[in-house]
């Protein structure tokens, strides 16, 4: 288990170095530059240079680059030109709220979800599939920008129930956290609820059909035991894939919602460095991001060799 | 009301200005209390206002920091942190006496020795530190006395000192050596910094040991006699234009700005809530780029302001929010003239014909450079492409994102007319603009580097003449040329609707939300 493991970090080195000089390459090959954002419409080509010069954005590409890779392999991230703080810092802070409200709706993806797929696939055929996969697709084809505006409107404006956003820290006031990120967390769950319900129940479809499950049907063991000893157990190993990838959608996914319902997570910070041409706070927090979706997969295969014998002995 | 204490552009030569403290009663909070959460548009990257030129530190900075000199509600020159200034009689010095009980956030008295620090600093990372280009030095012969010194006369001094686009404000001496983006938000105003979540909220706290300016009686403009009713005030970032009308429905947000046209009838119905219309937000238009075929030729510049239907651009780029406005200022400001208003909203297409003829324009593309960041630009550019091609114009849109569209508007290639709107630059007076029509900075990019003579010209009597009316006439004659000649097509003025709860009282619109002089009543 500890090889695959060290196998997958070392494989990481090279994806995020590739992630590293894609995202800067890209930064300097895209139009507009920091100068002009803090200089405003009416700064002179002077003070543009001097902006520039003071930010070290008039060295060659390849200096700016080497020097960035210094500080990194010193731990230094770069300091945001724009918030003068340090990129580790505000990745740091903002990281946080993000992960919080991803765990929140991976809680109710998976919940939903897997309860729902199951549900349909052992009810196959029957109103309860259908309405099941009606919601599914239902998830998966609004926009959660607008699900989030009705969700603002109806709980927030009509009823009163949840607040229309803002954000209160888990650690500060759990209570206040759940108030504030119910909503968000439904808005980002529901696509990747109708995902996962469908694979669930195809899945689950295709595993009850085995000759196992029939056998242990044969055996006369309980249904209880045959759905969730046998045929879970079995769906799970090609879930727990699925939910790896749910992980990244709904980190990637937070942008829209953060902006929506004003949380300061790492999609509406990367999203506003990006706009602002931020170079360093979007190569730094982009590779941090990387970094920690590196991760989760490769937690997410650790798991898998877990779930999957055949895995372990597989792997050289 | 305020009293008599304009320096404005009319300062006196030798005479010390300052006048005695206001008589009648000056403004007290009807009610002392409460966290005003106020829904901001953008987010705040940092507080550092002498290194920033975004409108959202802006909201929150100039709330916590004073400079030596403001501006009132109607963009004179006022006095701030100063209690006085003279000019020497040669004009070569400003000697400055700090007002009296004034203390910084962490208690500490002001004296010049900060005031010199904090202009050290910005002489050396300043945004606008291009406005010291003419002083020799300061000099501080006590702790109550600043004095600058010129190199030679420079008689908008101090217009140039007190303008809001970055200025230059005072903090404690040992800040003087912080970097750029991250001095400490540590000032002299009414208000000063509890917390501060970049992306989430900047929350700001009364500051009890504040002295308001006794010379006023209410707060005007940037300055005034200042008072702290809130509590605390919150500037909540919230992007989303629904959402932020959704939080002033509910009242978690009991103040917000830039709200959406299509909820403003909504939001009329609800006794809850009084819209705060921000007049004059700033002045829809295009500018042209005169060293790029054809609107290098004037002929071909002219044919396309008589083709303009001003009304029919503006209702689309602002879903009706506007009003038109002539030129380059706006009435309520000292420099208003409608000169060149002949130039302005003429939709005659056989004119703009005439004029396409005169220029020998054979059907070369004319690039509108606009963005979709900003939708009254892209709104407006949509318009006027349509309005072009009626006249026979061969417009053809060009739309990248603010941050390129800026860039390649500081290029004098791949674009016609690019889109903007001059809203800082406008509301800070005359020179404002103007810094934007000569060189180094003319945003009409002249094929000579030198600019336009005339236009130069009367730039230099802005900012030479001695009397304040041979100046205003500098600027008159400025902006007829800059219309005359199309250097710029103003299209109108742009209402930005921003709104309270109606408990909240002494909530008037200005160029950053005020938070002082704000009450609820409940």
């Amino acid at each position: 288990m500890a090889g695959i493991a060290l196998r997958r970090l070392l494989g990481a080195v090279p994806v995020l170095l590739i992630v590293s000089l894609i995202t800067f390459g890209m930064m300097r090959a895209i139009p507009g530059d920091p100068s002009a954002i803090i200089g405003g419409i009416s700064a002179t080509q002077e003070q543009l240079a001097q902006i520039r010069h003071e930010l070290g954005l008039d060295q060659p590409a390849y200096i700016q680059l080497l020097t960035w890779y210094t500080g990194l392999a010193h731990g230094d991230f770069g300091r945001s030109l724009l918030m003068g703080q340090p990129v580790l810092q505000v990745t740091m802070q903002r990281l946080p709220v993000t992960l919080a409200l991803s765990a929140y709706a991976l809680v109710l993806t998976l919940v939903l979800g897997l309860l729902g797929g199951i549900f349909a696939a052992l009810r196959q055929n029957t109103w309860v599939d259908q309405a099941a996969m009606m919601f599914s697709m239902l998830g998966i084809s609004v926009p959660n920008f607008f699900l989030g505006l009705l969700m603002i409107f109806l709980f927030g404006v009509y009823l009163g129930w949840l607040p229309t956003g803002g954000y209160i820290p888990l650690w500060q006031d759990p209570v206040g956290w759940l108030r504030t990120s119910t909503m968000p967390a439904i808005s980002l769950a529901l696509l990747q609820v109708g995902l996962l319900a469908r694979i669930t129940r195809s899945t689950m479809l295709e595993v009850l059909r085995q000759d196992y499950i029939r056998t242990a049907r044969a055996k006369g063991l309980p249904r209880r035991l045959v759905v969730g000893k046998h045929a879970l157990a079995n769906a799970l190993i090609p879930i727990t894939t699925v939910v790896g990838i749910v992980i990244s959608l709904l980190i990637s996914g937070s942008v829209v919602t953060e902006t929506l319902f004003s949380l300061p997570g790492i999609g509406q910070l990367l999203t506003q460095a990006v706009l602002n041409r931020d170079y360093p706070m979007v190569q730094g927090g982009l590779l941090l991001v990387t970094a920690f979706l590196v991760f989760v997969n490769i937690v997410v295969d650790v798991c898998y060799a877990l779930l999957d014998p055949r895995v372990r002995y597989e792997s050289p | 009301m305020q009293r008599a204490l304009l320096v404005s552009l009319g300062l006196v030569a030798g005479l010390t200005l300052g006048v005695a403290p206001a008589i009648a009663a000056p403004f007290s909070c009807p009610r002392k209390g409460g966290d005003f959460v106020f829904g901001q548009e953008a987010n705040v990257n940092s507080l550092d206002m002498m290194t920033s030129s975004s409108i959202s530190t802006r909201n929150a900075a100039l709330n916590i920091f004073e400079t030596l000199v403001a501006r009132d509600e109607n963009n004179n020159v006022i006095l701030d942190l100063a209690d006085s200034v003279a000019e020497a009689p040669d004009h070569l010095s400003y000697t400055f006496k700090l007002r009296p009980g004034a203390t910084f956030h962490n208690g500490k008295p002001l004296t010049s020795a900060d005031v010199a620090a904090s202009y050290d600093r910005y002489n050396r990372i300043g945004l606008n530190r291009g406005m010291f280009a003419k002083v020799a030095g300061w000099d501080t012969p006590d702790a109550t006395t600043f004095v600058i010194r010129m190199k030679e006369v420079q008689p908008i001094f101090l217009e140039l000192l007190s303008s809001f686009l970055a200025p230059p404000v005072i903090v404690p001496a040992e800040f003087k050596d912080d970097p750029p983006q991250q001095l400490h938000p540590v000032g002299t105003g009414p208000w000063k910094l509890a917390d501060f979540i970049p992306g989430s909220y900047v929350k700001l706290a009364r500051y009890d040991g504040y002295v308001p300016n006794a010379r006023f009686e209410q707060r005007t403009g940037f300055g005034g006699y200042k008072q702290a009713c809130f509590d605390t005030v919150t500037l909540r970032i919230v992007p989303e234009p629904g959402a932020r009308v959704a939080g002033l429905r509910t009242g978690e947000l009991q103040g917000v700005e830039d709200i959406p046209t299509k909820s403003v009838a909504e939001l009329k119905g609800d006794k809850n809530i009084t819209l705060t219309p921000m007049y004059n937000w700033w002045i829809q238009m295009a500018v042209p780029n005169t060293s790029a075929v054809p609107t290098d030729n004037l002929a071909f510049r002219k044919a396309v302001q008589a083709a303009l239907d001003m009304d029919e651009i503006m209702d689309a780029a602002t879903d009706g929010n506007y009003r038109l406005n002539v030129g380059l200022q706006y009435p309520n400001q000292p420099a208003y003239t409608d000169v060149g208003k002949e130039t302005y909203n003429q939709h005659d297409a056989a004119l703009a014909k005439k004029y396409l003829a005169e220029a020998g324009y054979k059907g070369e593309p004319v690039l509108l450079l606009t963005n979709k960041d900003y939708a009254s630009m892209y709104n407006a550019a949509l318009v006027m492409a349509e309005q072009l091609k009626a006249v026979g114009v061969n417009a053809q849109m060009k739309v990248t994102d603010w941050p390129t569209s800026t860039q390649t508007a500081k290029t004098n290639a791949g674009w016609n007319y690019a889109f903007t709107g001059w809203g800082s630059e406008t509301a800070v007076g005359a020179l404002g603009i103007m810094q934007d029509l000569i060189p180094p900075s003319a945003q009409w990019m002249p094929k000579d580097p030198n600019g336009d003579a005339d236009l130069n010209a009367a730039y230099l009597d802005m900012t030479q003449k001695l009397d304040p009316k041979d100046r205003q006439a500098a600027w008159v004659q400025a902006q007829k040329i800059a219309l005359e000649r199309a250097y710029v097509l103003p299209f109108g003025s742009l209402t930005k609707m921003q709104g309270v709860r109606a408990n909240v009282q002494g909530f008037t619109p200005f160029r950053i939300p005020r938070m002082s002089n704000v009450w609820f009543t409940n």
